[in-house]
């Protein structure tokens, strides 16, 4: 006979989690990112060290390793571990059609997508927080000591979120298309010409404002001046997206500190740098943050738009 | 429009099957039903509920197998009866206990630790046939539960269905296969370009297959007085071929005496006599027919 039942809202949401997880995890391809991941970094860890000792310099303790591993974990590294993560999200079901026996199921299509999405947040935690605690413990052992490991909780939420805007391109492509092929091709597509777009506004107008809301690696800032002709010593990095993690690190460490955006302009034959804005950190990394939590809002309203519209037409 | 003012009613512990041809809009009905569809307009009833759109809570209370339905490949069967179980709110000893008994109902014993993947076409129906009957649902909806199966296959679903009404449950399936619903089926809807041709008990198609209800006489010699002897029968009309011939009948009941007097006082020799048509078949060819 019959049984009465009820799904609740969380015993719904948490059987997507665990459903996308048998889903995700046994990916192969995930499976194969983590492997690529860690041989990276091994890489970036110990080649370093290992060809300093080859060509005979004196090994100099970096206490900054962990540090500048947020710096330097953008660009098509990020693209390329949100593309493997999201791919298959929505569009995957719809290609299988395992999406018409789930949609079936007592859980709404808000739960469903919300579900997918922590999922594929989640999925991106596991990775990060791997890489950073083997990038820890790898630095700690080749580099001695290392500096402000306290901040590395809120580069993790960066870093993820940097990612995620890249995924809900992804996730938005694959939803609207419903094919994984066309999700990966079309934000590469995306990614690339974002990247070329901000590259040639770089060369011609230098640090400009547009860049400062494209997603990806942004404009670059310098903590050192504009001079004309000339670009004043300082550290330099990039300020999009991609380096929220990193920005928000810094904007704990250094909020007040001058982030100079330098410009490029020709007079009299010649490229002369100037100071086209400038900000502290802390306003910079705010308005990062804003950035990336518009592309994300945006995307993923988008896409659960069209997922909940979506219909089973077709025999599945 | 696939779908157009289809009233359908199926009464609670029936087996209720939808029949129509290719196109008809079986398919396009049931996924209205279970939410994969949303209708352009008009209402949709289900379990006393509206169903139109996202209805968690009906789905709560319906099983539901698609037409060759396809799960994700990488999970074994225990675990996709199981990550089921908990969409259903089913605790971690009931999803144990349902997903072993359904994999032995369906003949999947010893095959649930196997990848879904590595199922065969009829595997794979046996495995949405269960995760349909997970919860023990007061409606279960099958979408043409026996296309792949072999015909032990075929007779062994056609079982679980019977079993399903026994246990104080609905069935209502969609079958390209008359005999099939014949066979199992209580009440029946027959559809065709989104319209409601008939729909009521097997007995009552009788009636509205009528018009198809013949019996098909073969004298030892054909004479004109036979035919006028038939003729004046007020229940059939004739058409004569040599010593063969075939009345249409308007009348429920039983007439082969009444006719075979005729022949007889005729001066006629029945040599054969068989009734054909009125059958599920005929009353589904007719109105399909009649209705193109």
């Amino acid at each position: 006979m019959a049984k009465q039942r009820r799904t609740t809202w969380l015993t719904g949401f948490l059987a997507i989690l665990y459903y996308e997880f048998l889903w995700n995890l046994r990916k192969k391809k995930i499976v194969g990112l983590f492997i690529l991941v860690f041989a990276i970094v091994t890489l970036e860890l110990a080649l370093p060290p290992l060809l300093d000792y080859y060509n005979g310099v004196p090994l100099t303790p970096n206490s900054n390793v962990v540090f500048d591993f947020f710096n330097r974990l953008s660009g098509i590294f990020l693209f390329l571990i949100a593309v493997a993560t999201t791919m298959n999200t929505i569009s995957g079901e719809f290609e299988t059609g395992s999406i018409t026996p789930l949609l079936t199921k007592p859980v709404s299509k808000n739960t469903i997508f919300l579900g997918k999405t922590v999922a594929s947040f989640l999925t991106l935690l596991g990775i990060y927080a791997f890489l950073t605690v083997y990038v820890t413990v790898g630095g700690i052992l080749i580099e001695g000591s290392q500096n402000n490991l306290q901040l590395i909780p809120l580069g993790l939420v960066g870093l993820i979120l940097a990612t995620m805007v890249w995924g809900s391109l992804v996730i938005l492509l694959g939803t609207l298309s419903k094919s994984s092929l066309v999700a990966a091709l079309g934000s590469f597509g995306v990614w690339i010409g974002v990247t070329i777009a901000g590259g040639v506004l770089g060369s011609v107008f230098g640090q400009t404002t547009i860049l400062f809301y494209a997603p990806g690696s942004g404009a670059t800032g310098s903590t050192g001046g504009c001079g004309p002709g000339r670009l004043e010593a300082g550290g330099a990095f990039a300020t999009g997206t991609d380096n929220l993690g990193y920005m928000l690190m810094q904007w704990a460490l250094n909020g007040s500190t001058t982030l100079n955006f330098c410009g490029f302009r020709f007079r009299g034959g010649a490229t002369e740098t100037f100071l086209a804005s400038s900000d502290t950190i802390a306003n910079v990394a705010l308005r990062d943050l804003g950035v990336t939590l518009a592309y994300l809002a945006v995307f993923l309203f988008l896409s659960w738009y069209a997922f909940r519209r979506a219909q089973i037409i077709e025999s599945a | 429009m696939a779908v157009n003012r289809l009233n359908l009613t199926v009464d609670a512990k029936q087996i209720h099957g939808f029949l129509g041809p290719n196109g008809a809009g079986k398919t396009t009905t049931i996924k209205m039903l279970v939410g994969l569809l949303t209708p352009d307009s008009g209402s949709l009833k289900i379990l006393g509920m509206d169903a139109a759109g996202d209805k968690p809570k009906i789905r709560q209370r319906i099983g539901y197998m698609p037409e060759l339905p396809k799960f994700p490949k990488h999970l074994t069967g225990e675990e996709l009866l199981d990550v089921y179980g908990r969409m259903y709110g089913m605790s971690k000893e009931e999803r144990k206990q349902k997903a072993a008994e359904l994999l032995k109902m369906v003949g999947l014993e010893g095959r649930g630790r196997d990848k879904i993947g590595k199922y065969s076409k009829g595997m794979q129906q046996r495995i949405g046939i269960a995760q349909a009957l997970l919860s023990d649902p007061e409606l279960v909806i099958l979408d043409e539960p026996s296309i792949g199966l072999d015909p032990v296959g075929m007779v062994e679903v056609r079982d679980m269905v019977k079993g399903i009404v026994r246990g104080g449950q609905t069935v209502f399936f969609s079958s390209h296969l008359l005999t099939e619903v014949q066979q199992i089926c209580d009440h029946v809807t027959i559809i065709n370009n989104g319209l409601t041709l008939f729909t009521g008990t097997l007995e009552d198609i009788a009636t509205v297959a009528m018009p198809s209800r013949r019996l098909v006489l073969e004298v030892q010699k054909g004479s004109d007085s036979i035919l006028q002897a038939l003729k004046a029968l007020p229940f059939a009309t004739v058409e004569a071929k040599d010593n063969v011939y075939t009345l249409h009948l308007s009348t429920k009941d039983d007439v082969r005496a009444d006719i075979s007097r005729a022949v007889s006082n005729a001066g006629g020799v029945i040599l054969k006599m068989q009734e054909e048509g009125g059958g599920l078949e005929d009353a589904f060819m007719s109105l399909v027919g009649k209705e193109a």
